[in-house]
């Protein structure tokens, strides 16, 4: 410490703001084979009971930032730290992670990978347990944190038996059970769906709500996560911090600078953004729904520039007067024992592009696993481009539809880039196979990638190849099962980027999805499901309109609807569901 | 979003039963011990009394011992009776001929004879296997995981690291059952089939190797930092809130098994010089 930050701590003591809990300085981690420090230069403090969250584009080293603050880096996954670490007072560096632990508690994103007993109570007891604290003041523990989540009722329950939501807030009583003053939560909601994202930050704003923990929070879901945030620090592409201070200086006055370095806003603040180059005064910039509705209530009856009105309405249809490509009649779907889909009529045209949402076991995969023959439909149910996929072998199959699972990893069966996508074309001569090869390789951004196997590609490219597979066979329709599940937001964008391009070259997208925003800015038709049902199949924006139906559906409204829906006094912008429709997108 | 949920949940709290009902109270050590002597004996014994006697043995202590439900029942009265005659026969056919007793012919196919002593061979080395896997279905029917651990970290001192982390692993199970459902599913999907017969299933097989393999070493990295997060392995030992302690009437049920398996041994002496 040197003497000027020892006169600094000293006086902010003396002010009667208290002690730092985390101190990190020009911190700059290298993983081991790794050629580029990531973050590189990050600096931030966290003090008793603040609520800090980190943003930064994909690549910056958040993840791995917060694995330094208990000593995960460097004592479990090797790494090289420069810089300053200090926890409590202690050097993180060096200090044991069980040491550590007691100070700094984590949730991580995936509320299967972190739970490792039998019973609720057993895994929050797990960690005091640990540090030998005496059985009764474990249980005391328990029970308090248990209580906090709303997860003492369940004690007894295996945590399998939980929703996403709940085993994740289970996890975070695991972290309030060791006692330790700072709560670092890295993406808690990636891997839920929207009914657990709500859960988790109910629970933590309970724990906010009661002041004696201070938190850190790495998350791209900023639309749950911004109203309990105090402080935001950011870092930029390489993992330098350039903005520490409050909520209102950084995400609402250096708004558009932060969405230029590609980190992620609030869904509201983005719209707002574009409001504003559309003559709207948005003063201050508004970060969640209400604000943004409140602010444009304030205004005058009509936007102040009448002839920017939203660019074009929903496109029409499609499918209206062409020959449905995909044709699903009257199919009911049997899993195992229990009939999942009930009486399913359905028509999809060229071109379209489909979103399939509902609440969790409504049957949306079931659906679309169905039309691609991944489940075996009923004969003479399903047909796609005439082709009746009940009877199809793999290979017609492959010609017809491509399918892309959650995780890419599952699906590649060869050893190089190359014969993955030559699987696919065993009938071709060799010359004409490897020249799509090629096509593929180039569209997909795999080019100088051929040999290598698929398995040590990036996250990215893994998830391009296993679009690339699906359609390599030529197939005209491709349907993905929650591609984005997990991902982080560029991540998400990139494949959603990717899949509106092949749209527009012609190949119909079916995509099941839970991420509602998503659906609004991509699909212009919705199929809603409710309990093997087809709730409502109409235009995205004529969907979301309809609040009784979204909410009879158990969904939700995406923010920017949450933001516009039914507002009086602007009724030019109450329709709007997606972003780019709204005014004062650069023409 | 998909869940993955176990169909039989191990670490479930055995629910509370009759005080007949003795062997899920014991300490899983002793389950183990009793038995285990038995066990080792019977892989040397070559007569019929001894395995049916020790079979008999084990049924009455599970029978009484353990908690009647239909599991139990089809083991004991439906797979193990099935087993050994499976077994057995198998073994008849499989002896040396020359080296049996050649007094009676039980089946004649053309010059081919299966000799009445050749099934008493096969018999008696099915009933053997059946004996041992009923004594060790003493402990097992009646002992949950977790105890298990508990019971060796807290009597024979292993360390909790290892004890512990097993017990993790048992939440493995399910999920890498459901991803593997998910691998082969999306192999079929791609054709990658390869036709039927042994051959063309080993290769299907090892195809789902590397991407099981991958997502388990990560799924296990992740466990281990969340493990070591909450400060697993901080100190030497850990407050153990379940206690599995070993009683007098573990030492009973272990003397006694002891004795009446000595019992057993000593009136049919199975040794005996023919």
């Amino acid at each position: 410490m040197t003497a000027t930050d020892r006169a600094a701590s000293a006086a902010s003591a003396a002010g009667g703001s208290p002690r730092r809990l985390v101190r990190v300085r020009e911190v700059r981690i290298t993983h081991e084979g790794a050629d580029a420090a990531a973050p590189d230069g990050a600096s931030l403090d966290v003090r008793p009971g603040e609520v800090v969250l980190l943003l930064g584009p994909s690549g910056s080293g958040k993840s791995t930032l917060t694995l330094a603050l208990n000593g995960l880096i460097p004592h479990d996954v090797p790494a090289v730290v420069t810089g300053e670490v200090e926890v409590a007072g202690r050097d993180a560096r060096v200090t044991p992670v069980s040491v550590l632990s007691q100070h700094v508690g984590m949730v991580f994103q995936d509320p299967d990978a972190q739970l490792v007993t039998g019973t609720v109570l057993d895994e929050v007891a797990f960690g005091p347990e640990n540090l030998r604290v005496p059985v009764g003041d474990v249980l005391a523990r328990a029970e308090t944190a248990l209580r906090r989540v709303g997860l003492w009722e369940r004690r007894g329950d295996n945590p399998d038996r939980l929703s996403g939501g709940g085993r994740q807030r289970l996890a975070i009583a695991a972290a309030l059970a060791l006692g330790s003053e700072l709560l670092v939560l890295d993406e808690p909601t990636a891997n839920l769906d929207p009914q657990g994202i709500d859960e988790v930050y109910a629970a933590l704003a309970e724990v906010v709500a009661s002041g004696d923990r201070a938190i850190l929070l790495v998350e791209h879901n900023l639309d749950a996560a911004v109203g309990l945030v105090q402080r935001v620090v950011v870092l930029d592409a390489h993992g330098r911090t350039i903005a520490d201070g409050p909520v209102d200086d950084v995400l609402r006055g250096r708004a558009q600078e932060l969405h230029d370095l590609g980190v992620w806003l609030p869904t509201s603040t983005l719209a707002a953004l574009r409001l504003r180059r559309a003559g709207f005064v948005l003063d201050p910039l508004p970060l969640t729904p209400a604000e943004l509705r409140a602010s444009l209530e304030a205004q005058g009856e009509r936007p102040p520039h009448p002839a920017e009105q939203p660019a074009s309405p929903t496109p029409a249809l499609a499918a209206e007067s062409r020959a449905p490509l995909i044709s699903v009649r009257g199919m009911t779907l049997r899993r195992g024992r229990t009939e999942v889909l009930h009486d399913i009529d359905l028509e999809i045209g060229a071109g379209e592009f489909v979103a399939v949402v509902g609440a969790n076991g409504a049957g949306k995969t079931s659906l679309v696993q169905a039309i691609a023959g991944v489940l075996r439909p009923p004969r003479g149910t399903v047909r796609v481009d005439g082709l009746d996929v009940a009877r199809a072998d793999a290979r017609a199959l492959a010609a017809h539809i491509g399918f892309v699972f959650q995780n890419p990893e599952h699906q590649f069966i060869a050893h190089t880039v190359h014969d993955e996508l030559a699987h696919g074309l065993r009938r071709l001569p060799a010359a004409e196979a490897d020249a799509r090869i090629a096509d593929v390789l180039a569209r997909f951004g795999l080019t100088g990638k051929e040999a290598l196997h698929p398995f040590l590609l990036s996250g990215g490219q893994k998830r391009r190849l296993s679009v690339g597979t699906a359609l390599v066979a030529g197939a005209p329709v491709l349907a993905l099962d929650e591609p984005t599940f997990g991902q982080d937001r560029a991540r998400a964008d990139e494949l959603l980027g990717l899949l509106a391009a092949l749209n527009a070259d012609g190949t119909t997208v079916i995509v099941v999805t839970h991420d509602m925003q998503l659906v609004t800015e991509y699909a212009r038709r919705t199929i809603v499901l409710r309990a093997g049902r087809i709730l409502a199949d109409a235009a995205t924006a004529e969907v979301f309109a309809d609040d009784a139906l979204v909410e009879r559906a158990g969904l939700r409204l995406p923010p920017l609807r949450q933001a516009l829906h039914g507002m009086p006094r602007h009724p030019s912008l109450a329709g709007i569901a997606r972003i780019a429709d709204l005014p004062g997108g650069i023409a | 979003m998909t869940t993955v949920r176990a169909a039989v949940d191990p670490y479930a709290e055995a629910a509370p039963a009759s005080a007949v009902r003795f062997l899920p109270a014991l300490n899983p050590l002793a389950k183990l011990a009793g038995p285990a002597p038995a066990m080792v004996m019977l892989v040397f014994v070559r007569d019929l009394a001894t395995p049916l006697a020790f079979l008999t043995l084990a049924y009455a202590v599970l029978l009484v011992g353990a908690r009647t439900t239909a599991r139990l029942a089809v083991l004991l009265l439906v797979a193990l009776p099935a087993a050994a005659v499976v077994i057995g026969l198998g073994f008849s056919l499989w002896v040396d001929p020359a080296g049996v007793d050649h007094g009676t012919v039980v089946l004649r196919i053309g010059d081919w004879r299966l000799y009445g002593g050749a099934v008493g061979i096969g018999l008696a080395t099915g009933l053997r296997l059946v004996a041992i896997v009923a004594l060790a279905l003493i402990a097992g029917l009646t002992t949950t995981g977790p105890d298990l651990a508990r019971a060796l970290v807290q009597q024979l001192r292993m360390p909790y690291r290892i004890g512990y982390t097993a017990l993790a692993a048992f939440r493995f199970v399910p999920r890498f059952r459901h991803e593997l459902d998910v691998i082969r599913q999306a192999h079929r999907v791609r054709g990658a089939n390869g036709g039927a017969g042994p051959f063309a299933a080993a290769v299907r097989w090892t195809g789902y190797v590397i991407p099981l393999l991958a997502g388990a070493i990560r799924h296990a990295e992740r466990v281990a930092l969340a493990m070591d997060a909450r400060a697993f392995g901080a100190f030497p030992d850990r407050t153990e809130r379940h206690e599995v302690p070993f009683r007098a009437r573990d030492v009973v049920f272990v003397v006694a098994f002891l004795v009446v398996s000595a019992a057993i041994l000593a009136l049919f002496f199975p040794w005996r010089p023919a």
